[in-house]
């Protein structure tokens, strides 16, 4: 349905907005690693890399174990889950309409000439 | 028999979705803007919009008010828009009131009995018109979309 809550949303892509961000998510996508790993392949600070990360487990895109000695980060596939659902199930229900008002219309005009009844 | 499509556009932040109906243009709008029309299709599969539950007072600042009802469960999804533009038969323009979504459809006649329905949906407006996604990656939910599917089918 088209009613689910936008806010998780809003802020998935928020968070996918920024090209390092989405780098970083596509890395995890890989398999988890830690603030070291990610930092490699950017010419960035870890601080700076952790900001992202900091916007990113806000967002609840990816999460962090407390318990590891590193911290590696994980990606939280069900959230973006959650965005995809949201883009393909709005396509479902307009197609799925359409499908309806097709055959709606083949009703309203079975000689495709004659003009539309009136209505009382 | 109709055709589909859903090209993605250039818009920031849009959801394209289109249609070709073989029937005359101002049939295909009088059908989206009559309560007896919507409640017969309106409700996606499985789902009905009933007759008794759907206001429309098709002109600017007039509501346009549904109640989607799931067959299977009887749970309800209430949806209230406002019309920002009216224009019979080629344009009908609402933005839905908890969401702040917009969607506007355009009725372009592809011949007397050919009707292309071009519906745009314009979502989370903030987030889009972030600088960054000015930059092109966001340009439309699909490619947002394949983006995503991409990354959940590895």
């Amino acid at each position: 349905m088209t009613t689910q809550t936008a806010d998780p949303l809003d802020a998935a892509f928020a968070a996918l907005a920024d090209p390092t961000r989405r780098a970083i998510v596509s890395r995890l996508a890989r398999g988890d690693a830690t603030v070291t790993e990610l930092a490699a392949p950017f010419a960035m600070s870890l601080p700076g890399i952790s900001k992202h990360l900091k916007v990113l487990e806000r967002s609840g895109l990816i999460s962090r174990r407390r318990d590891a000695q590193f911290r590696p980060c994980h990606l939280e596939a069900t959230a973006l889950d959650g965005a995809l659902d949201w883009i393909t199930t709005n396509r479902r229900v307009w197609d799925e309409r359409f499908d309806k008002l097709d055959v709606l219309l083949a009703d309203l005009q079975p000689a495709r000439k004659r003009p539309r009844r009136a209505r009382g | 028999m109709a055709e589909r499509g859903g090209a993605a556009t250039g818009h920031p932040g849009e959801l394209h979705f289109s249609r070709v109906f073989e029937a005359p243009r101002e049939l295909v709008f009088a059908c989206m803007t009559d309560p007896e029309d919507l409640a017969r299709f309106w409700g996606p599969a499985g789902v009905s919009a009933p007759r008794d539950r759907i206001t429309v007072d098709a002109r600017p600042g007039g509501v346009f008010e549904t109640v989607m009802v799931n067959d299977a469960d009887g749970s309800e999804y209430p949806t209230r828009a406002v019309y920002d533009e009216v224009r019979a038969p080629e344009l009908l323009v609402w933005t839905e009131s908890h969401s702040g979504m917009r969607v506007r459809s355009e009725f372009v006649a592809l011949g007397p009995q050919r009707t292309e329905v071009r519906i745009h949906q314009t979502y989370v407006p903030k987030a889009f018109l972030a600088p960054e996604a000015q930059a092109g990656f966001l340009s439309s939910l699909d490619r947002f979309a394949a983006y995503l599917g991409g990354l959940v089918a590895r």
